[in-house]
C-alpha cells in the first residue's frame, strides 16, 4: 500500500510543476501588474515600479524566483492592498473550507440516503420524483437558485410573518450584533445550500446506479439465499460496496470545490477563496492571483491522489493491480 | 346644539373614514420622505447599530498611497475618520469644514499664498490638538513619498510654515486653481505624531484606530465587515448611533434582494436597471444621486475611420443621448439627463452645454459625410476609398449597462450609415492595455473626477502631455490621443487660474475647441442610487454631495424607536 502511495505522490510532482509553468504564463500574458501605474502623472513611476517588481528579467528568471519563493512561502504582499497575501489566502481557505465541510456533510448524507432509497424501491414513485429532482438540480444554475433562496427563504418568510429579522440570513457569516453559533448557523443555511444541490443531484445518481449494480451481484444474491435479512444485504454488504466509486467521485469534487464556490461565496458576501479570486482578477492583482491558483491547482491534485489511494484502500484489487 | 352635535358627527364620521382608509392604503405604496421627519438632532434616538451595504470593500485604508482615489473606501472609512479642511454642501459647494474656523486667507500675488487657520477645539481620537504640523506632515507625504496616488497641486506648494501651531501658511511656487481640495477629499489630513518618521502605509493599511472626525474604526474583518463606533473625543455633531457596521455584497442583485430582507438599512448602488425594483418597496426613500463621475463615448482620434473630424461629429449627430439615457436609467429616475460638457449637471460652477449642440440629426450625418467624401453604398452604409464606415465599440465586457448602451448605439448608427462591431474585455485589458497602446476605436468608459474643479480631468484627457507613448511608458490618460498644443496651453492655465471668472471664459474657450473636435461625445452622468429604510433610519438623507456621497452626515443618522 505504501508503494502504492509513494508511486501515486510521485506522479503528482511533475503535475504540480507543469501546473505553477501553466499558470505563470497565463497569469503573466492575462494581467498587467503595471496597469494601475499607467494613468498616473508621475511619468517614471511605471519604469520604477517594473524594476521593483522585477519584471524588467527575463520571464524564465521571473519564474523560477516566483517559483523558489512560493515554494519557500513567501507569497509577497498583494499590488493592490499592500497585505501579506498568505495570509489573505489563509483567511479565505479556512471561511471556504467552512462552507465545503458543512457542504459535503449534508450532500453526502443526503445523496447516499436517496441513492439507497432509489435502488432499494427502483421505479417506485418516490425514485421517479428523485430522479426528476436530480434533473432539475443537475440543469439549475447556482446563481439563480442561490438568488431565489434569498427571495423564498428570507424575503418572503419575514414579509409574510411579519418578522423584524430574517429566519435566514443572506450576507457574510455572522450579524452586525451576534457572533452566536445560531446565527453562525443561520448565515450558513443558505450558502451550503447552494453549493449542495448540484452535488446531491450528482451524487445520489452515482450512488443509485453502483448500489443497484452492487445489489444485482453474486455476492449478494448468494448472501441473500444464505437467509441474511435484506436490510442486513442492503447496509452491510450492499452499501459498502456500493460507496467505493461514490468516494472517489466525492474527493475529486471536494478538490475542485476549493476554487470552485465563485458564485456561492459572490452572491452571498461569503468571504471565501472564490471572492478573493474575483477581487484578484478585477483588481489585477498578479501576487494574490498566483498563489491562489497555484493553492486551487494543488488541492485538485491532492484530492485526485486521496481519491486513488482511498480507492485502493476500499478495494484492493486496484492496489494489486 | 343639534347643529353641533351633527357636525361632530360628521366629524366622527371623516375621521373614522380617513383612519380606515390610511390602514387600508398603508404599506404597500407608501414612500416615506426625508423631510416628513420632525425629529431635530438634539431629540434624535440614541443608541443601536446600523447595517449598510458597501458595493466595495476598501483595498487597505492608505488613502493616498495604494488605495488612493477609491470611492467606496471614501465614503465607508475615510470620510467618517479623517480630519478635512474642506466639506462640500450638497448643492458641490466647497466651504470650510470644522477643522478650520473659517475660510482659509487666500492670496494671490506675488505668489498664491494660503493660510488656514484650524479650529482650537479640533482634536484627534486620543485628544492631542489638530496642528499645522499635521498640515506639514500630510504636504510631505504627497509631494515626497513614493507610490503616491495624485500629487496634484502638492507639488505646486513649496513649503508650509506654521507661525503658531493652530495656524498653517501654505506657500505655492506655482499657482494652484483647485486649492480648496489640497488637505481634503480624498487626500485629507494625517496625524503627524502617529506617523511621522514612520512607514504610513504599512500603518494605515489595515484600517487605523485613530479619528480626526466623528467615527472610528472598532473593526475591519477583511471580506466581512467593518465597524465604526462615535470617537468620543470629535468636537462636532457627535453621532446618535452606538456603531455603523458595513457589510460587502459584491453581486447587486444579492444586494437588492438582502435590502428588501432588511439585511441592510441603506444601499447605495450604482444606477441600473434592477433597482427600480424597490422604488415602490414600503418605507424606502428611494433617490437616484448624480455626482461628478461621466461617462462618455471616447474617440480615438488616431485611428481611421475616427482620425477623420467629420467623421466624428457625424457620429455624434448619428446617437440619441437622449433615447440611451431614457433606456439606462428611464425605469430608476426620469430626470436623469445626458450631460453636455465634461461634469454633470450638479457641478453647478463649472457645468455648461455645449454639447447639446450634437442632437440626432442624419441631414446632419449626410451633409458632413458627403462633405468628407464618403458616398452611402447599397447597403446603406458610408464607404470610402473601398472601405466602409466601420467602427467598434470596446468597453468592460460584463457591464450590463455599457452592453445596453452599445446595443442602442449599433441601431442607431446603422441607421446613419455606419456600421459598428462590439468587442468588450476586462477592465485590466482595456485600462491597461487597450487604451494606453491605443488598439480600440471607441472606448466607452467614465471618469471620477475628485474635485469639482475641471482641472482635476481635462488636463490628462486633452493635454498633448497626458497622451500614451512608448517614451513616456504609455502613462497619461489621453487615450483620445487628441492632439492640440493651443488647447493644451490653454489647459494648463485653467489649472493655475485663480480668478473665477477669467477661468470659467477660458473653460468656455477650451469647450469651443473640444466640441467642434469631438474627441470624445459626453453621454450620461453614472448616477448612484441611495436606497434608504425610513422604517429603521431617521435623520436628513439628502446631505448627500457629489464628493462625499450621502453618508457623509451619517452622525446625524439615528435609529427609529432605538432599535433597527
Amino acid at each position: 500500500m505504501l508503494t502504492f502511495a509513494v508511486r501515486r505522490i510521485a506522479y503528482s510532482i511533475p503535475v504540480l510543476l507543469l501546473a505553477s509553468v501553466l499558470v505563470f504564463l497565463f497569469v503573466r500574458e492575462t494581467t498587467d501588474p503595471l496597469a494601475r501605474y499607467r494613468a498616473s502623472p508621475d511619468k517614471e513611476l511605471v519604469g520604477r515600479e517594473r524594476k521593483l517588481l522585477g519584471l524588467d528579467k527575463p520571464i524564465t528568471h521571473q519564474y523560477t524566483t516566483w517559483l523558489t519563493n512560493f515554494v519557500h512561502g513567501k507569497w509577497g504582499d498583494s499590488f493592490v492592498s499592500h497585505r501579506d497575501v498568505s495570509k489573505d489566502i489563509r483567511a479565505s481557505l479556512w471561511n471556504t473550507m467552512q462552507l465545503i465541510i458543512w457542504g459535503i456533510l449534508f450532500s453526502a448524507a443526503c445523496a447516499i440516503a436517496i441513492g439507497v432509497y432509489s435502488a432499494a424501491r427502483q421505479y417506485s414513485v418516490l425514485d421517479y420524483t428523485f430522479t426528476g429532482l436530480s434533473f432539475v438540480g443537475l440543469s439549475m444554475p447556482v446563481f439563480w437558485f442561490a438568488l431565489m433562496s434569498i427571495q423564498f427563504l428570507v424575503y418572503e418568510p419575514k414579509r409574510i410573518f411579519h418578522l423584524s429579522q430574517p429566519i435566514l440570513y443572506s450576507v457574510g457569516l455572522h450579524s452586525a450584533t451576534d457572533h452566536s453559533l445560531l446565527d453562525y448557523g443561520r448565515h450558513l443555511v443558505l450558502p451550503v445550500l447552494a453549493l449542495s444541490v448540484q452535488l446531491i443531484a450528482g451524487w445520489s445518481r452515482y450512488e443509485r446506479a453502483s448500489m443497484l449494480d452492487a445489489m444485482s451481484s453474486d455476492y449478494i444474491r448468494t448472501a441473500r439465499a444464505k437467509g441474511v435479512p435484506r436490510s442486513k444485504v442492503l447496509f452491510k454488504h450492499g452499501l459498502r460496496n456500493a460507496l467505493i466509486p461514490l468516494t472517489t467521485i466525492m474527493a475529486i469534487d471536494i478538490g475542485a470545490l476549493f476554487g470552485g464556490l465563485i458564485i456561492t461565496e459572490t452572491i452571498f458576501a461569503w468571504p471565501g477563496m472564490g471572492r478573493l479570486f474575483v477581487n484578484a482578477l478585477i483588481n489585477g492583482d498578479t501576487n494574490v492571483l498566483l498563489p491562489w491558483l497555484m493553492i486551487t491547482a494543488a488541492f485538485i491534485v491532492l484530492f485526485n491522489l486521496l481519491a486513488d489511494v482511498l480507492y485502493g484502500v476500499l478495494d484492493p484489487r486496484i492496489r494489486l493491480a | 346644539m343639534r347643529r353641533m352635535r351633527r357636525s361632530t358627527q360628521l366629524t366622527v364620521v371623516l375621521l373614522t373614514l380617513a383612519l380606515v382608509a390610511a390602514a387600508c392604503g398603508g404599506g404597500k405604496k407608501k414612500t416615506a420622505t426625508p423631510k416628513a421627519t420632525t425629529t431635530t438632532q438634539a431629540n434624535a434616538p440614541k443608541g443601536g447599530t446600523l447595517v449598510l451595504g458597501a458595493d466595495q470593500e476598501p483595498l487597505c485604508g492608505d488613502a493616498i498611497g495604494a488605495c488612493g482615489a477609491q470611492l467606496w473606501a471614501q465614503y465607508v472609512f475615510e470620510e467618517q475618520v479623517m480630519a478635512r479642511a474642506f466639506d462640500m454642501t450638497s448643492l458641490g459647494k466647497q466651504v470650510p469644514s470644522d477643522v478650520l474656523t473659517g475660510l482659509p486667507d487666500l492670496v494671490t500675488t506675488p505668489k498664491q499664498k494660503v493660510t488656514y487657520h484650524i479650529n482650537p477645539k479640533a482634536v484627534w481620537s486620543d485628544g492631542q490638538p489638530i496642528l499645522c504640523a499635521d498640515f506639514l506632515y500630510s504636504w510631505d507625504q504627497e509631494d515626497h513619498d513614493q507610490d503616491i496616488n495624485d500629487r496634484s497641486g502638492y507639488k505646486n506648494i513649496s513649503g508650509i510654515d506654521c507661525p503658531d501651531p493652530k495656524t498653517a501658511v501654505a506657500n505655492f511656487s506655482a499657482p494652484y486653481a483647485d486649492w480648496r481640495s489640497l488637505f481634503s477629499g480624498f487626500t485629507e489630513i494625517w496625524p503627524s505624531h502617529l506617523l511621522k518618521g514612520k512607514n504610513r502605509d504599512a500603518l494605515v493599511k489595515d484600517g487605523f484606530k485613530w479619528s480626526g472626525g466623528p467615527w472610528m474604526l472598532d473593526h475591519w474583518t477583511k471580506g466581512q465587515e467593518l465597524k465604526l463606533v462615535p470617537n468620543p473625543a470629535y468636537w462636532g455633531k457627535k453621532p446618535n448611533l452606538d456603531a455603523v457596521v458595513w457589510k460587502f455584497p459584491a453581486d447587486s442583485a444579492a444586494q437588492v434582494a438582502d435590502y428588501k430582507s432588511g439585511q441592510f438599512a441603506a444601499i447605495y448602488p450604482q444606477a441600473q436597471l434592477l433597482l427600480a425594483l424597490l422604488k415602490n418597496q414600503p418605507n424606502t426613500f428611494f433617490k437616484p444621486f448624480v455626482v461628478f463621475n461621466y461617462e462618455d463615448l471616447w474617440f480615438n482620434t488616431s485611428k481611421p475611420p475616427l482620425d477623420s473630424k467629420a467623421v466624428r461629429q457625424a457620429l455624434a449627430y448619428a446617437t440619441d443621448r437622449d433615447a440611451i439615457v431614457s433606456q439606462l436609467f428611464g425605469p430608476v429616475g426620469s430626470l436623469i439627463k445626458p450631460i453636455q460638457s465634461y461634469t454633470t449637471q450638479v457641478n453647478k460652477t463649472w457645468y455648461s452645454t455645449e454639447f447639446s449642440k450634437y442632437k440626432r440629426d442624419l441631414s446632419k450625418v449626410d451633409s458632413l459625410m458627403k462633405g468628407d467624401g464618403w458616398t452611402k453604398g447599397p447597403d446603406g452604409i458610408w464607404a470610402k476609398g473601398g472601405k466602409k464606415a466601420a467602427v467598434e465599440l470596446n468597453t468592460t465586457a460584463g457591464n450590463k449597462r455599457r452592453e445596453l448602451t452599445e446595443q442602442v448605439l449599433q441601431s442607431e448608427w446603422k441607421e446613419a450609415g455606419f456600421t459598428a462591431t462590439v468587442n468588450n474585455t476586462k477592465a485590466g485589458t482595456l485600462f491597461g492595455q487597450w487604451l494606453p497602446a491605443g488598439t480600440f476605436d471607441i472606448g466607452i468608459f467614465a471618469q471620477t473626477p475628485s474635485s469639482p474643479h475641471p482641472s482635476a480631468t481635462m488636463c490628462s484627457n486633452f493635454c498633448t502631455l497626458s497622451i500614451p507613448t512608448t517614451a513616456n511608458g504609455n502613462s497619461g490618460q489621453d487615450y483620445t490621443r487628441y492632439n492640440d498644443a493651443a488647447v493644451t496651453t490653454k489647459i494648463k492655465g485653467l489649472d493655475t487660474e485663480l480668478l473665477a471668472t477669467k477661468a470659467k471664459a477660458d473653460l468656455a474657450d477650451i469647450m469651443s475647441s473640444l466640441v467642434e473636435a469631438v474627441p470624445s461625445l459626453p453621454v450620461d452622468p453614472l448616477p448612484q442610487v441611495f436606497v434608504v429604510n425610513t422604517a429603521k433610519v431617521g435623520g436628513y438623507l439628502e446631505a448627500g454631495n457629489p464628493i462625499y456621497g450621502p453618508f457623509v452626515n451619517l452622525n446625524e443618522w439615528y435609529c427609529k424607536g432605538g432599535t433597527c
